[in-house]
């Protein structure tokens, strides 16, 4: 891979290969500033007949250079670079960087091993998680299976890679080379290449390693990292996820159809795609200083991503698949698990169970097709909203602070003790939130999309509102590791579509009485009044324009300056606009099936869902 | 009877000096004839009570007979010397011959509570008027009294109220728990951070070490102690982590021993089970703090657990293992001890916690039904004793100002004092 400055960088290919589509994107500085310019897509190539990587890749590159009128491929079929003007009537050729993510054949698929279920396997599960890679399964010596169903579940499972922890420095040799033992007699077989040893990676205690290296034989490929947790106090998850991604390139991605080739045509490792949204996230969060979630709702499983102030302050990154949810292949089990009464709350008209249910299964069977009518749209993201609220229920609960670590108190606590493992993902502090995936990303009407979020997630305080506009996150997170600056730029002009700004109370009260009263005033939007409990409103305020809003909430009713406090703020217009909802928190619609339907039915008109 | 002595000691002085001096016959003579009518010099015996009845006392398990009657006539406490000075209590079992002396009570009394009767068995009373003048004639009761048994107390009326209502509050919960549905108990982060202690200690290959007081088996805090040490173990048991229990009783030891066993054997780990980890030290009270200080000092234990009665060797405990960095869960009901163990534990369970931990880590449903039927007993007690105050602040304020209702505040302010909070409620 050659180095080059970043200064020099004007034209940037970046693909993503996933299972079933290779997307190119083409950011070409214009002006001094990057800006995302043409995308083109093509089926992706993994299986056979044709098995080889690169033709989707090269076939996506040719579309995006078609468009840009910029000839990006060669005719040896490789990706022209350096990048050349336009010369002698000939048209501007090739690019300073091609880079490339890939989740094709399932993304990278992982077993992680730790001591305790709590604590070190669920910090080997946030390395894991926060690599990009799906957690196939987490042994633990106290997850309650016997020994002979551990080594059972292993057999059965065919990870790319496996990650162990377990124990502190200095602490337990034992439990760790007991999952060892469990692990060496399994003898797991590697998802790609039977030819090829299962890659290991060590990241326990360090006095531990070599027991664990003379348990293994040679069908294992052991790497020892540093130790995931060198004190209960600590997490150190970077060793083990830079050695997830060089064991992904070396030996998951050799092992691919064609990978081989694309390794070597990019100017960047090759990125598992979660990985390099968890990448961008936590950049965007880092350069803005802001907390931000950002979601993927796939048909068969929901990526979660946050960025969080941890207890130091320090911003903690974290990652969850949902895998039981999705629209389309999990459909049936997000009705399953969240029942049909609380999808049916989000519907404003009335629907039969039955008719609903066909619907459920014909989606899950037929998982490319999309609603045809307004009700089938209406129920369609009634079902979204259950299936991101059940995904971030998961999240909270799995991005906590550490477990297991010695508490200081004083006299005062006596009545106040906290539990450690607290979730850091607090509503109130979210400051953005990033939507994408089909049903979010490709829902008729912004409005619908702003809709989806909030009633999901119910953002408390002032929350900014956004979706990837084509799902560039993964391309811009590895530009990200070569380039920041253009990764940002293009993030904050091209990636993502700003859809306004929420404001929403948090506390409960009956409905009618005051909630807040606000004053809204900005260039082309001037407004002051009065919002009762369970109302929603939404002013326009567009694209690029900004407004001071002012907040004064009744007593019992916070914005994010505690209950009862003034809080002032400038807020982001967008395509949808100032959104300002007193239907409280937690938002419980109301239980009665009519008085629900009247009530989703007036939200649904005050924020324009499904209009005209 | 010595003052009677003195008067007439004066009197004989008194005459022979008349005699002597025969300038004073006169006022001898006068002097004479007033002492000789002076009622002590005049004695007589009393006359004897009249209404006399014996009758079975209420409300008892009828071993007890009430007899009353009306004062002798000559029963005058101003009269000096009184004429009565005490009334002899006599019984006899009917058909018998001869009446016994029960007791005696003293003048102005009118009535006996006689409380060594048989029940079921009829007897005869008699009353005897006492004074100097000697005893008043015996009256005897016309009709013989039978101590009955009663089987309720209609005089504790208030209390079966509320007995009735907490039962009904825990049955009812039972019932609700074994129903299936979920009852909320508040979460207790002391029992819930056992886990995270055993979880720690087996990530850093240490022991745990629980510690389950210094009293002996029959204090209910011990017994408490040894309950979450059940859960202890299971735990340990579950995660592989060695569990040290030193103990300042040896009965506790040997209880200790068989809850750990069983914790062990309930897990599927009986081959992990150490017997003589579960060690008797001494009962002196400071030297078991020194032997589990220099254990902690030495071991360095990453969890332990204080779950019992603690004195003062509670800060000593604690202090030395938060200094070799352990993860500590204390519990105790010592009210003197508890700041100690707060300042210086990750979690500690207080008090009315410390007892509930068997229902909230067991999650059995009759003990989850108790709990929560305890609770309303609780909060009976708390709303009475704010109506009470209320009342009473109520009441004292209208007494001082022209605050409307004083006299119904009064009023309802007796009627708890003496039915719900006297001796018809809780109060004997």
């Amino acid at each position: 891979m050659t180095k080059l400055n970043p200064d020099q960088i004007n034209v940037i290919l970046a693909t993503d290969c996933g299972s079933t589509t290779t997307k190119a994107i083409l950011i070409q500085k214009i002006d001094g500033q990057y800006r995302q310019t043409f995308r083109g897509e093509a089926p992706t190539t993994v299986e056979q007949p044709v098995a080889d990587v690169t033709v989707g890749v090269v076939n996506a590159a040719t579309e995006v250079g078609e468009l840009a009128g910029r000839r990006l491929v060669d005719e040896s079929g490789k990706i022209i670079r350096p990048a050349k003007p336009a010369s002698d009537g000939q048209p501007p050729e090739g690019c300073d960087i091609y880079i490339s993510t890939s989740s094709a054949g399932g993304g990278l698929q992982m077993l992680v091993t730790g001591v305790v279920r709590e604590m070190t396997a669920a910090s080997a599960k946030r390395a894991a998680l926060g690599a990009g890679a799906i957690v196939m399964d987490t042994i633990a010596s106290n997850d309650r299976r016997k020994p002979h169903e551990q080594i059972q579940r292993i057999r059965e499972l065919r990870p790319d890679m496996i990650l162990m922890a377990g124990g502190t420095d200095g602490g337990t040799v034992e439990h760790v080379v007991q999952i060892a033992e469990l692990i060496a007699p399994a003898k797991p077989q590697p998802r790609f290449g039977s030819g090829y040893r299962m890659p290991v990676i060590y990241a326990g205690n360090k006095e531990a390693a070599k027991y664990v290296d003379e348990t293994f034989d040679e069908s294992v490929e052991l790497t020892v990292v540093e130790n995931i947790r060198p004190v209960l106090e600590r997490e150190n998850l970077g060793p083990a996820r830079d050695q997830i991604h060089d064991v992904f390139l070396e030996h998951v991605m050799a092992h691919a159809p064609g990978y081989d080739k694309l390794i070597d045509w990019t100017d960047a490792p090759i990125m598992p795609t979660p990985g390099a949204v968890g990448d961008i996230l936590q950049e965007i969060a880092k350069a803005r200083g802001i907390n931000v979630v950002g979601v993927d709702i796939g048909g068969a499983t929901t990526d979660m991503f946050s960025v969080f102030d941890g207890p130091d302050g320090e911003p903690v990154f974290n990652r969850t698949v949902s895998a039981n949810l999705g629209m389309s292949y999990s459909i049936s089990n997000v009705c399953a698990e969240a029942g049909m009464p609380s999808v049916l709350r989000w519907v404003h008209f009335d629907m039969d169970e039955r008719e609903l249910r066909n619907r459920v299964k014909n989606k899950m069977i037929r998982p490319t097709t999309i609603p045809q009518t307004l009700e089938a749209l209406v129920f369609e993201q009634a079902v979204s909203r259950e299936a991101l609220r059940l995904a971030y229920i998961q999240h909270r609960e799995f991005a906590t602070t550490l477990k297991g670590v010695q508490q200081q108190r004083t006299v005062g606590d006596t009545f106040a003790q906290q539990k450690s493992g607290q979730s850091i993902v607090d509503n109130m502090k979210l400051d953005l939130m990033v939507a994408s995936g089909g049903v979010l990303s490709h829902a008729p009407r912004m409005e619908q999309t702003a809709s989806m979020l909030i009633d999901a997630f119910e953002p408390e305080g002032i929350t900014e509102l956004a979706k990837d506009s084509i799902f560039m996150m993964p391309h811009l997170g590895v530009l990200a590791s070569v380039h920041p600056q253009a990764a940002l730029e293009v993030f904050e002009k091209d990636c993502l579509i700003y859809l306004g700004t929420c404001v929403a109370a948090k506390g409960r009260s009956k409905p009618g009485k005051r909630c807040f009263t606000y004053e809204i005033t900005g260039s082309t939007l001037n407004e002051r009044g009065e919002m009762s409990f369970g109302e929603v409103r939404l002013f326009p305020l567009g694209l690029g324009e900004t407004a001071r809003i002012v907040v004064e909430p009744a007593r019992g009713f916070d914005l994010g300056n505690g209950p009862g406090k003034r809080v002032e703020r400038e807020v982001r217009g967008g395509t949808v606009g100032l959104i300002l909802d007193a239907r409280g928190r937690p938002l419980i619609p109301p239980e009665d099936r009519a008085e629900c339907r009247r009530t989703v039915k007036e939200w649904s008109e005050s924020l324009k869902l499904y209009e005209g | 009877m010595d003052r009677s002595f003195d008067i007439l000691h004066f009197a004989f002085l008194s005459f022979q000096s008349s005699v002597v001096t025969r300038v004073n016959v006169a006022f001898g003579v006068a002097l004479v004839s007033m002492l000789m009518c002076h009622p002590v010099l005049a004695q007589s015996s009393p006359q004897s009570v009249t209404d006399l009845v014996a009758k079975d006392h209420p409300n008892d398990v009828g071993t007890t007979l009430d007899v009353s009657w009306s004062l002798s006539p000559d029963d005058d406490p101003d009269a000096d010397p009184p004429a009565v000075s005490t009334y002899h209590i006599l019984r006899k079992r009917e058909g018998d011959a001869e009446f016994t002396k029960v007791g005696e009570v003293p003048l102005q009394s009118t009535s006996f509570t006689d409380k060594n009767v048989e029940r079921k068995q009829a007897y005869l009373y008699q009353v005897v008027a006492v004074g100097p003048g000697g005893e008043s004639a015996a009256v005897t009761t016309t009709e013989a009294a039978t101590p009955v048994m009663e089987w309720f107390r209609t005089d504790r009326g208030w209390l079966a109220v509320f007995v009735l209502l907490i039962c009904t509050a825990v049955t009812t919960f039972i019932v609700i728990a074994k129903s299936g549905r979920e009852l909320y108990i508040r979460n207790i982060p002391g029992l819930e951070a056992v886990d995270e202690a055993v979880g720690r200690a087996t990530e850093m290959g240490r022991a745990c070490l629980f510690v389950p007081g210094i009293q002996d088996i029959n204090d209910i805090q011990t017994v408490a102690g040894i309950t979450v040490l059940s859960r202890v173990a299971s735990l340990t048991a579950e995660y592989g982590a060695r569990l040290e229990v030193p103990t300042a009783r040896s009965l506790v030891m040997t209880t200790a021993r068989e809850t750990v066993e069983a914790s062990y054997l309930a897990e599927g780990r009986p081959d992990a089970y150490r017997k003589d980890d579960i060690y008797y030290l001494t009962d002196e009270q400071f030297g078991y703090a020194a032997a589990v200080t220099g254990t902690i000092t030495r071991e360095k234990p990453a969890a332990c657990f204080y779950m019992g009665t603690f004195y003062a060797e509670s800060l000593l405990l604690a202090e030395t293992a938060n200094g070799v960095g352990a993860i500590q869960v204390a519990g105790t009901a010592e009210p003197a001890q508890l700041p100690f163990f707060v300042a210086a534990c990750d979690y500690t369970l207080i008090g009315e916690e410390f007892f509930a931990a068997s229902a909230y880590l067991s999650g059995e449903p009759i003990q989850l039904g108790s709990l929560r039927g305890q609770d309303v007993g609780k909060l009976l007690v708390a709303a009475l004793v704010l109506i009470g105050c209320g009342v009473a602040t109520w009441g004292s304020v209208a007494a001082n100002t022209e605050l409307v209702g004083g006299e119904m505040a009064a009023s309802l302010m007796s009627f708890l004092q003496d039915n719900v909070l006297g001796s018809k409620g809780f109060l004997p």
